[in-house]
């Protein structure tokens, strides 16, 4: 199937192929990365922006106040 | 239990913190500084694309100037919009989300100053230089050799100070933003100084090493990527970070923007074929080009779904936000643009909107939605902040949201009608079998109500982001600017973190992380342009192909000069509809000698590869003099200073030089006397041609006499030589046997 699909893109050749390979290397690579994740880990990351000194939220004056954290 | 090993952990942590914390200050004075530069030059730059936009339905707008035609007005516009003023937001961004990240003040308060005056002066030298000519040509890498050479400076001392501060960081681990900042350093370097490459021919003239498709090539490979890693990954970063701060909500998922980032950077360089599909670039880097960007469809929209999803249960803000309205509008257009990208990137979609207003309206959705919607958005949270106050109007704000929204609709939805409309038209044959519309201006005039309403779009934007300006200005003036913000933070720990491992150990170690970034973002564009030196077949040579003649080198670089290359491609695609339109098509071995090329990515006018020997000399004089003479109806600007102004003679040796230096065989000493010998006896025949054709008062050594020399070249080679080069192996041959066209 695979040879099927690429022996009709013309003139790909081998670098066709390296190509796919090196994508699905680095995309399962990252992919195992990502899901090796342990949650603790995962929320301190994701709260790394809200963890700053400045208001986080909407417009001041929707809130009533600028506030600072 | 894990869980309460941690937690244990965690806490023995914050009690060593405790005994020693530190006492900083952010610098927000940089941050405004680039804060204030950005709404200028977004000003500047939609105000340059508004009177561009213009033109083309209204050619003598530019007033007789020479310094504002489309040619040299389209350069100056998207070097404004893309890094004067996206160039600005990014910086603005970074140098606020950088320091609250990594709970860092910047690393060089020097270096800090030195990044904003140096891309600011940089900017004013574009905005020089372009109207003055002086241009290599090249798509957003216009800029001259002395400029790119400052460019590298500046983007340096940025690198550093990006690499300083987070070298001397206080939390840990880089959140997934400084990634894309790191993408963006490194990646933005190596694209810049790979693409400008060039031999200096004189203070502002300089010739690429790259010629013809290889040229191409490594033009589509910046281009390309400029668009990824200027306009794309630094605004993720920003989407990143301000995204979650507006909706006060952390990011939908973590795990996402790794698999989003990695996957991201390793696509988008190997898509740079994709700006060249059906030329002459050989077929194996066309297809490479489109399985990698159908392919950049699934971490494109990871990443906006990614975006959206953080406002999960804060969509009731959204109505009332306009800060959240914009970013929902950049994101949603974000999503669109990267659809559509790689739905342009297929070869048959590519066949109908290549060279079309289709490519135009794709690129505004990104660059008014996306770059634009997200950078006001980042302004209106950052300005009450800066300034310790609230938005002096929310009204205003809502009224810029909607008038660029407006603006964005009426700007995009005619440009995909008129792509599509001429694109149709282009491909459109009689019964008989001939063109149904031969006469390319036909095509051109059905789209002038297109331009109009285009007009009106960016008006109504440009009038939202004046509107923005004033609300900001307003906003700075009712509060007190905080230059300075102290914060304490504990020091980062020598030791490693408790629960160190895989990607968390990585993104601990900042350079090892480069590293991977740059390995990853150099296998494409190594896989795709070595092969091109390395495999002679590739470009297949034309014996009949000769360097260009002297007065045609002096003519070429006036096309260059007057941005010709905004309007007409130089590069026929294997398909009947353009073979019958401008004659054979195009083959890579005949660009060898074109440093550099001029393939072009928009056919405002026709395609110029053939247009040698297609009319009298007498007929270009004309043309150039006023195009409406030859053409009544065309939207060309007149370019009357051809005829007056002296070709320039003295820098023709420099000239000669540099091309022999980048592979032009010219003989040793051929500049010394010869090449202007050459030159005389040239522009003498084409003086008696235009006393044929009843024009008396041309003189020999104008520019007009260098341009007619040039076009009057073009396609020449082939047609010299048609018997021997229908032997050639046409690098595109399989598509002009599988592909008919009807």
């Amino acid at each position: 199937m695979i040879k099927n699909v690429l022996t009709h893109v013309g003139g790909i050749g081998l670098y066709g192929i390296v190509s796919v390979c090196l994508f699905f290397t680095v995309f399962t690579v990252a992919l195992i990365f990502a899901l090796l994740k342990k949650r603790p880990f995962l929320n301190h990351m994701s709260a790394l922006p809200l963890a700053d000194d400045t208001y986080s939220g909407p417009c001041p004056q929707l809130k009533g106040d600028l506030r600072h954290e | 239990m894990r869980r309460r090993e941690f937690a244990a952990k965690l806490w023995t942590k914050n009690e060593e913190a405790e005994m020693k914390i530190d006492t900083f200050k952010y610098d927000n004075r940089i941050v405004r500084a680039f804060a204030i530069a950005t709404i200028v030059w977004a000003i500047v730059g939609l105000a340059a694309g508004l009177l561009a936009a213009c033109e083309l339905f209204w050619p003598g707008l530019n007033a007789g100037l020479q310094y504002i035609t489309f040619g040299r007005l389209r350069p100056l516009h998207t070097n404004a919009v893309i890094f004067a003023f996206v160039g600005n937001g990014m910086f603005t961004g970074i140098y606020y989300s950088l320091q609250r990240l990594c709970k860092a003040r910047m690393f060089n308060d020097t270096l800090s100053w030195f990044n904003f005056w140096g891309w600011n002066a940089i900017i004013v030298a574009a905005a020089v230089t372009l109207p003055l000519g002086f241009t290599t040509s090249k798509e957003y890498a216009e800029l001259e050799w002395p400029i790119d050479i400052a460019i590298a400076v500046v983007w340096v001392a940025f690198a550093i100070n990006l690499f300083g501060t987070i070298a001397k960081r206080r939390e840990k681990h880089l959140y997934v933003a400084i990634w894309f900042y790191i993408s963006t350093a490194i990646t933005v370097a190596i694209l810049h100084i790979g693409n400008s490459i060039e031999v200096p021919a004189g203070f502002l003239k300089s010739y690429p090493v790259y010629a013809g498709v290889q040229d191409a090539l490594v033009q589509w490979w910046y281009g390309h990527n400029a668009v990824a890693f200027f306009l794309t990954t630094p605004y993720l970063g920003l989407m990143y970070y301000f995204l979650p701060k507006a909706a006060n909500r952390p990011v939908f998922s973590y795990r996402l923007s790794i698999i989003h980032f990695w996957s991201l950077i390793f696509i988008y360089i190997w898509a740079g074929p994709h700006h060249l599909l059906y030329t002459a670039l050989p077929d194996w880097a066309q297809s490479l080009g489109m399985a990698f960007s159908v392919m950049l469809v699934a971490p494109s929209w990871g990443g906006m779904l990614n975006g959206l999803l953080t406002l999960r249960g804060a969509w009731d803000k959204v109505r009332q936000d306009p800060v959240l309205k914009f970013m929902v509008v950049a994101v949603t257009a974000y999503g669109m643009s990267t659809l559509e990208g790689p739905l342009l990137s297929i070869k048959s979609v590519n066949s109908l909107s290549h060279y079309t207003d289709w490519t135009i309206a794709h690129v505004h959705t990104g660059a008014l939605g996306w770059n634009g919607f997200l950078t006001f958005s980042m302004l209106y949270w950052l300005f009450p902040r800066l300034w310790n106050t609230k938005l002096y109007s929310l009204k205003l704000a809502n009224w810029h949201f909607w008038l660029g929204l407006m603006g964005i609709m009426f700007y995009a939805i005619p440009m995909y009608w008129a792509g599509i409309t001429q694109g149709l038209m282009w491909k459109e044959f009689t019964p008989d079998g001939f063109l149904r519309y031969p006469n390319f201006l036909e095509t051109v005039l059905q789209l002038i109500p297109m331009y109009r309403l285009r007009a009106i779009g960016g008006t109504l934007y440009l009038i939202g982001a004046c509107i923005g300006a004033y609300n900001l200005y307003r906003t700075a003036k009712s509060g007190v600017f905080e230059g300075d913000t102290e914060v304490q933070a504990a020091p980062l720990s020598e030791d490693k973190h408790p629960d160190g491992s895989g990607h968390r150990w990585l993104e601990g170690k900042a350079g090892l992380m480069t590293i991977f970034a740059v390995v990853l973002v150099l296998i494409g564009g190594a896989v795709e342009i070595i092969p091109l030196y390395l495999i002679k077949s590739n470009v297949p040579t034309i014996s009949s192909v000769k360097p260009y003649t002297p007065l045609e080198v002096l003519g070429r670089d006036l096309y260059i000069r007057e941005g010709c290359v905004g309007c007409h491609s130089q590069m026929i695609r294997p398909f009947r509809s353009e073979t019958e339109r401008y004659g054979e098509y195009s083959k890579a071995g005949e660009f060898v000698f074109d440093h550099p090329f001029l393939w072009g990515s928009k056919r405002t006018g026709p395609d110029l590869h053939r247009v040698g020997g297609k009319y009298p000399d007498a007929w270009h004089y004309n043309h150039m003099e006023d195009p409406r003479s030859t053409s009544p109806g065309s939207i060309m600007p007149p370019y009357p200073w051809l005829l007056t102004q002296k070709l320039d003679l003295n820098s023709l040796p420099a000239r000669i030089r540099a091309l022999r230096k980048v592979g032009v065989p010219y003989p040793e000493g051929y500049e010394k006397e010869d090449a202007l010998k050459d030159l005389q006896a040239q522009s003498a025949k084409i003086v008696a041609n235009l006393q044929f054709g009843s024009i008396s008062n041309a003189p020999p050594d104008s520019e007009i006499i260098g341009m007619i020399a040039y076009l009057q070249r073009l396609g020449t080679d082939l047609k010299a030589a048609a018997p021997t080069a229908a032997l050639e192996t046409p690098a595109t041959g399989t598509e002009l046997a599988s592909n008919p066209q009807p």
